[in-house]
């Protein structure tokens, strides 16, 4: 069950190196390739948004977090080495543009506290479990889950993105970053300011809440 | 031997292998004997699956178009690095 996914996150990984394909992005974006910036901002835009709305407290100040970190991305990309994925490249440049600004505003959301509020209890609610431990509830297969559907269900992934915006702030914070931008749990740490234990919390918090959502809509 | 209940609150620690030893042993041996656990787990694997591929809604073409016109500034003759 232990994932490992490596070359991925916030600090440059010693051994990442580009891959043909990234590498060719790369060179035409340096060469000023507009197809190819207008591809990286369809890609990553919506994501960024996201990512910018897990620190910020509204709407304006996440777009605008996300049109910095467009142009630090614009003006670096020829000083970028390469040494990290783009994705995470840009990724890192968001978390701390996020972070600058939230401090500057005077509304640094502190993920440490959210972390306490929304850590708290159980992350199960009560009646799931008989009084000896056991489920209360029997977990049929996602057999109606097929890889085809996994893959291009809009309607599905569509909803898992809903639920994903639903999630209290430090557990959307976590899930986006561990499990959808594929960060590190160590960088993920120093970014929000909070411990391995809270973010295991959080992580299992949210990844609960998620899989409930999704199944819901996999037996529709 | 572990319940249910503490597999399935523990499943995050032992998903991400940072459960300690003896628990990491523990949940391995629940999982031998529950089928119900075994597929817990298995959703809340494939759920990180669902979450990496949710959708986002595009940007809006002004948007798009708005940074493509920095990006080519940038790119021309005498533009700062």
């Amino acid at each position: 069950m232990r994932r490992n996914r490596g070359g991925i996150g916030v600090a440059p990984q010693g051994s990442y190196q580009a891959g043909a394909e990234e590498a060719a992005t790369l060179a035409r974006l340096r060469a000023g390739d507009q197809a190819a910036f207008r591809t990286l901002v369809r890609e990553r835009h919506g994501r960024l948004l996201r990512l910018a709305g897990a620190f910020c407290r509204n709407r304006a100040s996440a777009e605008e977090v996300v049109q910095e970190t467009w142009l630090a991305v614009i003006t670096g990309l020829h000083g970028f080495s390469g040494e990290a994925p783009l994705a995470a490249w840009i990724n890192g440049i968001l978390v701390n543009k996020a972070k600058t600004r939230a401090v500057r505003d005077g509304r640094m959301v502190n993920f440490s506290d959210l972390a306490r509020d929304e850590g708290e209890g159980d992350a199960f609610e009560p009646e799931r479990f008989l009084p000896d431990g056991h489920w209360a509830e029997q977990h049929r297969p996602w057999d109606a889950l097929t890889p085809e559907r996994e893959a291009g269900d809009r309607q599905l992934l569509a909803g898992v993105g809903e639920a994903l915006e639903k999630l209290p702030p430090a557990q959307r914070a976590v899930v986006l970053l561990r499990d959808v931008e594929g960060l590190e749990s160590p960088a993920i740490c120093k970014a929000l300011g909070i411990s391995e234990a809270n973010l295991r919390v959080l992580l299992h918090r949210a990844r609960v809440k998620l899989r409930d959502a999704a199944d819901r809509m996999v037996r529709g | 031997m572990l319940t249910c209940h503490q597999v399935a609150e523990g499943a995050t620690e032992y998903m991400e292998g940072a459960a300690p030893p003896m628990r990491r042993l523990g949940v391995w041996a629940h999982l031998r004997v529950c089928r119900n656990c075994r597929e817990y787990l298995r959703q809340l694997s494939r759920t990180i699956g669902l979450a990496r591929r949710a959708l986002v809604p595009p940007p809006a073409p002004e948007v798009e178009d708005g940074l493509a016109a920095i990006f080519a500034a940038q790119g021309r003759p005498g533009a700062a690095e």
